[in-house]
């Protein structure tokens, strides 16, 4: 038997896998009655970003160690990677729930942007690598690191951004319920 | 497709009773009208059952005319059997007519390339073309079952038990048709019998799985269609989630990045 060959049946073992992997039922159920545009509106975690990666420097808490408090040292610090981890589970929670948000539309529009609907799939992807390697780096001990600034500038100017956008799209709802002849009374409740 | 011997016969009996019983079950529970072209697949392999049986045990046939009718009818099945799994995607899928869109092309793509990749290691010999090209469309039909499935689990798209079962049963006998040709029979040659058995066995058990599908359906069971929104909202909010995904990872990537660099 030659390799091309070992490959093809190897793609229809793995395809078994795939049928018993697709036939589960999903980890996380739908929401019911998702509302898009509140669920967008929603505080955004990764606004705080800052704060947690400030509460993490090790220069926040030396003071503690030169002060002959080393043991109470290292449970603020452990404290913080627990509230760190916490972080990054609500940052995987939002993360989530825009990819549901992308379902729910997704399910619900005449037209589907292939590319939109690839770039997110790779996203989530990177999204879970990034948050795994990140989680075990938390757990053995951050290392001091700084630019908290740049990031937490990125994440103001995107929580604006985000802001209008919300709004020119609840308008454009509002605009094309209207214009199709059937005012919605609650746009934004798909 | 050579004289059986006396369990296959037992076997080859027992497929065609169990093909029988799916069948009174589509026409007893009108499952036959939401699902025509798998209807019209039971159909035919259950007449082709019944031919097979009948020319192989007539006398004064010239074999090789039989083994040639024998596949014919093959082909005729396997088509219909592609037609009944475009049918069922159809059923699931095409009531979100985005996503439907979207699936359409990937469905056509994947087949396309296993097709291709089947039919290449046939190196232009065309009697190989043929049995690969039937063995590639096996594939196809149950990669594409797959992508359907993972489709629908990716976007919450409900598929009844019905649905399950049929794309579980179609799905599994095409794998085990594509192993059974490629692995199986080089490794059985020296015995026709097993893996001619085996894939009889194979085909019982998709069997079996569709008729448990068909005794527990309710009409109740077919989901309305869903609400729709406009395309341009659908794009507007589509590139602002994207945009904030992006952000998010990209956030997550300047932690990775700035902790390595203060390391």
């Amino acid at each position: 038997m030659n390799l091309p060959l070992i490959f093809l049946v190897l793609f229809a073992i793995l395809l078994v896998g795939l049928l018993a992997w697709a036939l589960r039922p999903p980890a996380q159920q739908i929401r019911p009655a998702l509302d898009v545009f509140e669920a967008l509106r929603q505080s955004r975690h990764a606004s705080r970003m800052s704060q947690i990666f400030q509460a993490l420097q090790p220069q926040d808490t030396e003071f503690l160690g030169r002060a002959g408090q080393a043991s109470l040292m290292q449970t603020i610090r452990r404290e913080r990677r627990t509230i760190a981890l916490n972080y990054l589970r609500q940052l995987q929670e939002e993360f989530a729930m825009l990819l549901e948000i992308s379902r729910v539309l997704a399910v619900m529009s005449p037209e589907v942007i292939a590319m939109e609907e690839m770039e997110r799939w790779k996203l989530s992807l990177a999204f879970a690598a990034n948050c795994a390697f990140l989680r075990w780096k938390l757990r053995l001990g951050i290392q001091p690191f700084s630019g908290f600034t740049l990031l937490s500038n990125m994440a103001t100017s995107f929580a604006r951004r985000l802001e209008a956008a919300t709004t020119r799209i609840a308008e454009a709802t509002v605009q094309s319920a209207q214009s199709s002849g059937h005012p919605n009374e609650n746009p934004g409740s798909f | 497709m050579v004289e059986p011997p006396q369990l296959q016969t037992v076997a080859w009996a027992l497929t065609t009773a169990l093909e029988l019983v799916l069948f009174l079950q589509f026409v007893r529970r009108k499952i036959g009208r939401i699902y025509p072209l798998f209807f019209a697949y039971l159909a035919s392999v259950l007449l082709q059952s019944v031919a097979v049986a009948g020319l192989y045990r007539t006398q004064n046939l010239d074999k090789m005319a039989v083994w040639k009718i024998a596949w014919l009818t093959q082909g005729f099945v396997v088509f219909l059997r592609a037609l009944a799994l475009v049918e069922l995607n159809r059923r699931v899928l095409a009531r979100y007519i985005g996503i439907w869109g979207l699936a359409r092309r990937i469905f056509l793509g994947v087949a396309a390339a296993v097709i291709a990749y089947d039919l290449f290691l046939s190196k232009g010999q065309w009697q190989w073309l043929i049995l690969n090209g039937i063995r590639g469309l096996e594939l196809a039909m149950a990669a594409v079952i797959v992508t359907m499935l993972i489709f629908a689990r990716y976007y919450r798209v409900p598929v009844n038990q019905l649905q399950r079962a049929l794309a579980i049963g179609l799905c599994l006998y095409s794998i085990f048709y594509v192993v059974n040709y490629s692995l199986l029979e080089k490794i059985l040659r020296e015995y026709p019998f097993v893996w001619n058995f085996l894939g009889l066995f194979a085909f019982i058990a998709s069997l079996l799985v569709w008729i448990g599908a068909a005794n527990r359906y309710t009409a109740a069971e077919e989901v309305e269609m869903p609400q729709t929104i406009p395309a341009e909202v659908y794009g507007m909010i589509s590139s602002e989630v994207n945009a904030r995904l992006i952000l998010l990872n990209r956030q997550l990537m300047q932690f990775l990045h700035l902790e390595n660099r203060g390391q």
